[in-house]
């Protein structure tokens, strides 16, 4: 496997992200917007109660969809490692990727002009098969030359 | 090319990486930047609906999706104005300067909007919101409960030092994988005999 330190410094940093994004009631605390977990992801999701998971009975720091892209990224990353040894024909990775993205749009598309409505369990998966197929798809610049794939 | 002087080549410092993530960071600041005093004003000036899809909420997935894709086209930019041969971590570096800049710059235009030319800017979004929680058809405790979470977030984030702490590491983050990504779509492979 290459750049080791660059593998372990992102899953150090997803890690946290995940830990962070689970709110307030994961660290000991009663709330999460307000809170120093909730501040970090001010700019980068809406934090709506309704749309967001409890955690200890506290509402979590992001809303489901975000939750389900960090963990999908934190899983995906994860797998990276077994997929260096494990994968080395041309596995359609890109493909996959491109597939999380459209299926979002279509996701987001749909619920917002009312053609359907979704869950936050569903926008939870949605957005843990976008987070996985992202780290999944830079596995091939983790192995040894011998291995490298392309599309 | 000799061996030493790619070798040499692929070694930058961040005076290599700055244009590119100054000029790709600047661009989509200014757009997440415009992206949200639109959404912003629109919201001011809407009647309450007591919908959950208000334009602020809007404004968040578009300002996210769109600033996490800056790593990717920092990468691009690096790969076609100053070298295309790239390593995995130098990607991760533009990336997460690139979310960096983002930030920093965000922040700094925001300010000055709520400065220089509006200063009710902040509260005039937090009137709007609440009028539109108000109207929303759920149990009151539910509306009071939005509405103190609102407050709150209001009351400790708004610092101008406490917005870049606490938005670099999150964005940063996401622009360093899509900086990853760039790297695998846009940088020269390595060739190997």
């Amino acid at each position: 496997m290459k750049h080791k330190m660059l593998y372990f410094t992102v899953l150090g940093a997803l890690i946290c992200l995940v830990l962070i994004s689970l709110g307030g009631g994961f660290w000991g605390a009663e709330k999460s917007i307000g809170h120093w977990t909730g501040n970090m992801f001010r700019g980068v999701c809406h934090q709506l109660p309704d749309r967001s998971f409890m955690f200890n009975d506290v509402q979590m720091a992001v809303n489901s969809r975000c939750f389900g892209i960090f963990s999908g990224l934190l899983s995906g990353w994860i797998l990276i490692a077994a997929a260096v040894f494990l994968m080395n024909k041309k596995y359609p990775i890109l493909w996959f990727l491109l597939l999380a993205v459209i299926i979002q749009i279509i996701d987001y598309s749909g619920n917002l002009f009312q053609l359907w409505e979704n869950t936050n369990h569903s926008r939870a998966v949605l957005g843990w098969v976008l987070g996985l197929a992202a780290s999944l798809a830079v596995f091939d610049q983790f192995q040894t030359d011998n291995k490298s794939t392309k599309l | 090319m000799n061996e030493e002087e790619i070798k040499q080549e692929e070694n930058f410092s961040f005076n290599d990486y700055w244009p590119s993530v100054g000029i790709v960071g600047t661009i989509f600041s200014l757009i997440s930047f415009v992206v949200g005093l639109f959404f912003g004003y629109q919201q001011i000036n809407s009647e309450p609906t007591g919908s959950f899809f208000s334009p602020i909420m809007l404004s968040g997935v578009v300002v996210c999706l769109v600033t996490a894709v800056a790593g990717l086209l920092a990468v691009w930019h690096f790969t076609r104005e100053v070298s295309p041969k790239l390593k995995l971590g130098q990607g991760a570096i533009i990336g997460f300067l690139t979310g960096a800049v983002i930030v920093v710059i965000s922040v700094i235009l925001n300010e000055l909007w709520i400065m220089l030319i509006d200063p009710e800017y902040t509260q005039k979004i937090m009137d709007s919101t609440i009028a539109n929680i108000e109207a929303m058809d759920m149990p009151d405790s539910a509306k009071d409960d939005m509405i103190d979470a609102m407050a709150d977030s209001m009351e400790t984030g708004q610092s101008f030092f406490r917005q870049i702490f606490w938005g670099i590491p999150v964005t940063g983050l996401l622009n360093l994988i899509t900086g990853l990504l760039g790297v695998k779509f846009f940088a020269e492979k390595e060739e190997t005999f």
